[in-house]
């Protein structure tokens, strides 16, 4: 049994069937605990990792219905609400997909307590108040199933809880045939919200786990799979059932989840962006099988995996274009290009493949941007504008050079950097690029930029940060590019 | 005046194989199309005049100062390339080639003429995902105008084989940048030496074009030379360079003028 600490001391939180028939209960002090049986074992409560594990079932149970939520604070955080709106006829109705879902959780070794009714509130009150282990509430039939529940099974707070029981109230069935005006005046309006919530007559937003994806593919297998050709098998085979859905709307895949339901429980999860949209299942697939080559530890298909579902969870439209007769444009044939990208995304990372983009500044290193090559081509770079002297290879940061110059302000005469000396032989300059004052960094200070030719021929783009005189400090040089 | 026409004749013929080839490149063994330098003088020593599209081309830095020369001379290979063909540019290297003199930047590059809106970079850990990627994009599916690679360690004849073929897959022309004092044995087409050299001045001094001189070491089906070339970055053309008509003067003439003018 778990213990947390609370008001007196550690109070009980959880117990087990053999304490429950100890006769204790939760809440109690555990010194009271201990008094009445003497070897008790106790061990403190972990909330976040209850909360872990709420998480992770609630993902198992995608396996079901896309529409998972976990419980709140308010309905206790111990629990899961599965909408199965349209699913339960995949499992053999309703009655067969409860007996699945209990099937499948005892043997994960858990004590489950299910219930089907019409609205979350119901099923939350039979699961947590019913007489049996699991129960089935007929559709409209909700208010005669919880006639006889406690009221507590409606989610109240505390105080009107004990308010309720001294009026007499006991059962559901009690304040159902009360009127209305009384108690809400009574109440306030929360009381009625939430019993009609649980009736049905008022609706009960769930928060669910992830947002359904419009395109989704799903499978379980006859015989779990272990190996990685399988897995891919198996996606490309889900991805094929998706490709008439996306025909038919004239959509492609962009970002793909591959959800793998492991024989004990767990969960792995991939996730598959796209540079653009495409229906191709062999080109997926092979993004799928790139992506688990690239997993830390491999493939942990220790008991194999006995189902596995394709979510989509972005698609964009897709333009049609004819296969063989494509006329390439400037940028090139985009469908070969975009698919280079994903394979070399899946295998090099996610920011391996990238574009240059121009950036409105004066500052050289902050001139340039670069970005992910799935966000596309630069438009940009298409505007004429005159350029100046720019090095083709900047260094990450300028580094410090001894220069001599001939006069102060002047162009160098001779440097040394990296610890060799250059003679300078040609010299352009300056150019003149000063600080951007609206950035407010405070330390910008104007750079003189000299273009420079050593007499080995070797170009270099140094910089005096500063001016002499300034401070009495003698301006520091750095060389920041090199030129071809 | 003969031979200049004949010479103006054979770029004539040369441009118009190219265009052939150019249509005729969709189709399934269609014949490789040439890049040329526009310079008969080097073009010569090249077998159908010019750099072997479809082919893997490996450039040297003869020393490790001259590794910018080096990059410069792929780049402007790789705008010519992509002001003829259609397609993106490709530029796939490992993160080692670019740490010791910095990364390539974006309005250098467009000050050689290349269109960096068509180029994608690839930067990867290992050499290896390096030779990798180049073999993904050397696929003929992609339609690269032109590939440029840069490694930092061996590359043994296997891989270079294996490269060369993956080039000829792909037609477009693949130049790969290998570190100075790395010169073994290869499959590659062509293999250059590139030094820098004292850049192109105009009358005024003031730096007109970057120059490099070019080995040309070995050249399969061709003859090895030496030339001084000049990238002219507006006209997307080489030239070679004319040292006595050059009417730069010389650096102490510069500073007594910009001194006298002072």
């Amino acid at each position: 049994m778990l213990v947390a600490p609370g008001k007196g001391g550690p109070r009980l939180v959880a117990l087990n069937r053999a304490a429950e028939e100890g006769g204790l209960v939760a809440g109690e002090l555990l010194s009271n605990a201990r008094s009445k049986i003497l070897d008790l074992q106790s061990c403190a409560a972990d909330p976040a990792a209850d909360d872990a594990a709420l998480q992770r079932l609630a993902l198992w149970c995608l396996r079901y219905t896309p529409m998972v939520a976990p419980w709140d604070e308010v309905n206790g955080a111990d629990g899961l609400f599965l909408d199965i709106t349209g699913c339960a006829h995949l499992f053999g109705g309703e009655a067969g997909l409860l007996a699945d879902l209990a099937g499948r959780l005892r043997r994960f070794n858990l004590r489950p307590r299910l219930a089907i009714a019409d609205t979350p509130g119901a099923a939350w009150a039979l699961a947590r108040y019913g007489r049996a282990d699991s129960m089935i509430a007929p559709p409209n039939g909700a208010e005669r199933a919880l006639q006889d529940l406690p009221l507590a099974a409606l989610r109240l707070s505390e105080e009107t809880q004990v308010l309720l029981r001294r009026l007499g109230f006991r059962r559901i069935g009690d304040v159902i045939r009360q009127p209305r005006a009384p108690l809400a005046a009574r109440f306030g309006a929360h009381f009625h919200n939430r019993l009609d919530q649980t009736l049905g007559r008022a609706p009960e937003p769930l928060s669910p786990l992830a947002p359904p994806p419009v395109y989704r593919a799903q499978a379980s297998f006859v015989e779990a799979i272990t190996t990685q050709a399988h897995v891919v098998e198996a996606a490309t085979h889900l991805l094929s059932n998706l490709a008439e859905d996306f025909t038919r709307d004239g959509v492609g895949a962009r970002k793909l989840r591959l959800l793998l339901f492991r024989m004990d429980g767990e969960l792995l999860s991939l996730t598959i962006g796209l540079a653009a949209p495409s229906r191709d299942a062999r080109h997926i697939a092979s993004l799928i099988a790139l992506r688990l080559d690239r997993l830390p530890s491999g493939l942990e298909a220790d008991f194999g995996f006995e189902a596995a579902g394709l979510h989509v969870l972005a698609a964009e439209r897709m333009p049609e274009r004819q296969a063989l007769l494509a006329v390439a444009d400037e940028i090139g044939d985009p469908t070969g290009l975009s698919r280079l990208i994903d394979r070399l995304e899946q295998r090099l990372g996610a920011g391996a493949v990238r574009r240059i983009h121009p950036r409105q500044s004066h500052i050289p290193e902050r001139a340039v941007l670069l970005r992910h090559a799935t966000d596309g081509p630069p438009a940009e770079w298409a505007i004429d504008v005159p350029c100046n002297t720019r090095p083709l290879l900047l260094l990450p940061r300028p580094e410090a050079a001894e220069v001599m110059a001939l006069i102060p302000e002047g162009p160098p005469r001779q440097f040394r950097w990296r610890g060799v000396l250059h003679q300078v032989a040609q010299a352009e300059g300056p150019e003149r690029i000063a600080g951007e004052w609206w950035r407010q960094a405070g330390d910008e200070i104007e750079r003189d930029y000299y273009f420079v030719e050593d007499a080995a021929g070797r170009r270099f783009w140094l910089y005096r940060a500063g001016l002499y005189g300034r401070d009495g400090a003698t301006p520091q040089w750095f060389v920041h590019g090199v030129f071809p | 005046m003969q031979p200049v026409l004949s010479i103006s004749r054979r770029h004539r013929i040369a441009a118009l194989r190219e265009t052939v080839a150019g249509m005729e490149h969709a189709l399934p063994g269609a014949t490789p199309a040439y890049l040329p330098f526009g310079l008969p003088e080097i073009d010569r020593h090249l077998p159908g005049w010019g750099l072997t599209c479809g082919a893997l081309h490996e450039v040297i830095a003869a020393t490790h100062g001259d590794r910018a020369a080096s990059f410069g001379f792929v780049v402007a290979l790789t705008a010519g390339s992509l002001a003829v063909r259609r397609g993106p540019a490709m530029l796939i290297a490992a993160r080692r080639c670019f740490a010791d003199f910095g990364e390539p930047y974006g309005h250098g590059l467009r000050r050689l003429g290349l269109d960096v809106g068509r180029l994608v970079l690839v930067e990867t850990r290992l050499d290896k995902d390096a030779l990798w990627a180049m073999e993904e994009a050397l696929r003929p599916e992609v339609a690269a105008a032109a590939i440029a690679g840069a490694v930092e360690g061996d590359l043994d004849l296997a891989m270079s084989r294996r490269l060369n073929l993956a080039a000829a897959g792909s037609g477009a022309p693949f130049i790969l940048l290998r570190p100075p004092a790395m010169a073994g044995t290869s499959a590659a087409a062509t293999r250059w030496r590139v030094t820098t050299a004292p850049a192109a001045r105009d009358r005024f001094g003031t730096f007109a074009r970057c120059r490099w001189n070019l080995t040309l070491e070995r050249c399969r089906n061709g003859r090895p030379g030496h030339w001084l070339i000049e990238w002219d970055h507006v006209a997307h053309r080489f030239g070679l360079a004319e040292i006595l008509a050059d009417c730069a003067p010389s650096a102490g003439a510069g500073q007594d003028s910009r001194r006298l003018a002072g």
